[in-house]
């Protein structure tokens, strides 16, 4: 398997302050790579510590097996870096804000012969800002903008992008934008995404790794994760009567974890979640039925990726507790 | 060589064009040239009645003085936006993560601000035409005084370029500029009430209104001439440390 980014033990603190606790992962190459965590938890510090823009305080990073820093300047060779607050000149036009950002990337060897103006083209169309190249950036709307900025990130061509919550704050219809951009992107480049909006993970990523409190929780192909977090089935069920007794009958009957009782107007609606994945679906809508609880509705319910991130990451925390 | 200064050049042009299409330069260059102009055209008034000395020393020594004065001001008014404006907008990682260096972004930064000082003074240049006309030809002190100014103004520049570096706050890298640049004027004012005769010249010596009053007066001393780009590159190192830094 080759990997395009590998962290090995990084930390990062500041006094007073762990930012980062001996985190380590890989990101494989030609994939999209979803990186998750809360508020505060340290995708930032790691996108910069990768990027070069910040040194870690112990630990490496290998960039297509370059170690980081080691590279100094020349990092925008393989990176593009479009940082969480995207580094936009508002009063320059957008086609001169990329022909300045190109020229400013240029290396020495390049110097001579790039046609900057054909480079600026190519990236203008490839994220569809021909009709506001000639605005100022200031007066773009906001999806726009992070066009423009993620545009800023592809002009040297880098093997590896990294887009810190490139989604935030844009409307739905922006949003949709921004994500086909993203998954056109995946032809050239290996993607490194920051993300706490976790529908839009499982839209684009294969692998993700989930970060909490300047620890990783759990890295690798999202299915791997699921089944790695999720302890057993979940059956919903949704019934005409319900009373407490019936609980503990069913709690001896099968190796339920916990179960969930919403009452609605006309019906209870039952969660059981189950301590493994032994197929008890045929006996326990049979009990449900010969105990008069009037079965209305039942199915299996596929942890969506919103419930499993909430679950591991509120264990997390209570184990820090 | 050619590829370092090309890459200064890059920036400085994208610097240039931000302050030339922004009303703040032509308004501070008004107000500058307003404020100058008057004091130079009072002054002129007044030299009909003075009847001993030259237009040297009743119109030219006192203008440029004056001018040093408010270069306390316009120079950190010029220079707080340079680097604590990129920090503020987050634009600095742009430059951090290209292909310039923390030394081509200070270069670039500073004689961005350094063009804009000379095109100011270059409004001044009426002055000397005004004076020719009554007949004054002591050219030797008017170019000392310039020579003298633009040093002033780079060693202004690279003390304001040091504060911006130091906070994404513009207002507080302006106070702190002009708190540092009246500590250094103080220093001459100190230097006359200290009765000790060496630390009176040493604080002198630090004060950087002696060495500009020595150009004001056409005398050109190879020590003020160490003293501003002594000046110049102490607080080009620091902006330098302080980029270098990065820990925001």
């Amino acid at each position: 398997m080759e990997y395009a980014i590998i962290l090995d033990k990084i930390s990062k603190s500041w006094p007073g302050v762990l930012a980062l606790d001996e985190i380590s992962f890989q990101v494989k190459k030609g994939t999209i790579h979803g990186f998750l965590g809360p508020n505060g938890a340290g995708k930032s510090t790691t996108m910069n510590i990768i990027s070069g823009l910040l040194p870690p305080t112990s630990g490496e990073v290998k960039v297509l097996g370059q170690n980081v820093q080691g590279l100094q300047n020349e990092t925008q060779k393989f990176i593009g870096f479009l940082p969480e607050h995207p580094p936009l000149y508002l009063t320059m036009k957008v086609r001169d804000y990329l022909e300045f950002v190109t020229k400013i990337n240029l290396r020495k060897q390049d110097y001579k012969n790039f046609d900057v103006n054909k480079c600026v083209q190519e990236i203008i169309e490839r994220c569809s800002l021909q009709k506001v190249e000639g605005r100022l950036i200031g007066n773009l709307s906001k999806g726009f903008r992070q066009r423009a900025a993620i545009a800023a990130a592809l002009v040297t061509n880098p093997e590896i992008v990294i887009l810190d919550e490139p989604t935030v704050g844009l409307d739905p219809v922006s949003i949709i934008e921004i994500r086909e951009l993203i998954l056109s992107l995946r032809e050239r480049h290996t993607i490194l995404l920051s993300t706490h909006i976790l529908h839009e993970v499982s839209l684009l990523c294969s692998d993700i790794t989930i970060i909490n409190n300047g620890r990783i929780l759990s890295s690798g192909p999202i299915e791997e994760i699921k089944k790695t977090f999720t302890l057993g089935r979940v059956l919903k069920t949704e019934v005409e009567t319900w009373s407490d007794d019936k609980k503990d009958y069913f709690f001896n009957q099968f190796n339920i974890d916990s179960l969930d009782i919403n009452k609605k107007s006309n019906s209870v609606e039952l969660t059981f979640y189950l301590k493994d994945m032994e197929d008890i679906r045929t006996r326990l809508s049979s009990d449900l039925i010969n105990m008069d609880c009037g079965l209305l509705a039942f199915s299996e319910e596929k942890i969506d990726i919103e419930s499993f991130f909430k679950k591991i990451t509120e264990k997390d925390n209570l184990n820090r507790i | 060589m050619k590829f370092w200064l090309q890459g200064c050049y890059e920036l400085y042009t994208k610097e240039i064009k931000d302050s030339f299409l922004s009303p703040f330069v032509y308004i501070l260059s008004a107000s500058f040239i307003l404020l100058i102009g008057w004091i130079f055209f009072s002054l002129l008034v007044a030299s009909k009645d003075i009847t001993q000395g030259s237009l040297t020393t009743s119109i030219i020594a006192p203008t440029f003085s004056m001018m040093r004065f408010v270069f306390m001001f316009v120079c950190p008014l010029l220079t707080m936006r340079l680097l604590s404006e990129e920090k503020k907008n987050h634009t600095i990682e742009l430059l951090y993560l290209s292909n310039l260096s923390d030394w081509q972004i200070i270069i670039s930064k500073f004689f961005s601000s350094l063009t804009i000082i000379l095109f100011m003074l270059a409004l001044t240049l009426l002055f000397p035409v005004i004076l020719s006309l009554s007949g004054y030809s002591d050219w030797g002190v008017v170019s000392s005084s310039y020579l003298g100014t633009v040093l002033l103004s780079m060693a202004y520049i690279s003390l304001g370029l040091f504060t911006s570096s130091l906070t994404s706050n513009y207002v507080i890298s302006l106070i702190i500029s002009i708190f540092m640049m009246l500590g250094l004027w103080f220093l001459v004012l100190s230097a006359a009430t200290t009765s000790n005769y060496i630390v009176g010249q040493i604080l002198k010596y630090f004060s950087d209104v002696y060495h500009y009053e020595h150009f004001v007066t056409g005398a050109l001393r190879s020590y003020s001439f160490i003293y501003f780009f002594s000046f110049m590159f102490f607080f080009l190192f620091g902006t330098h440390q302080s980029l270098g830094r990065r820990n925001w």
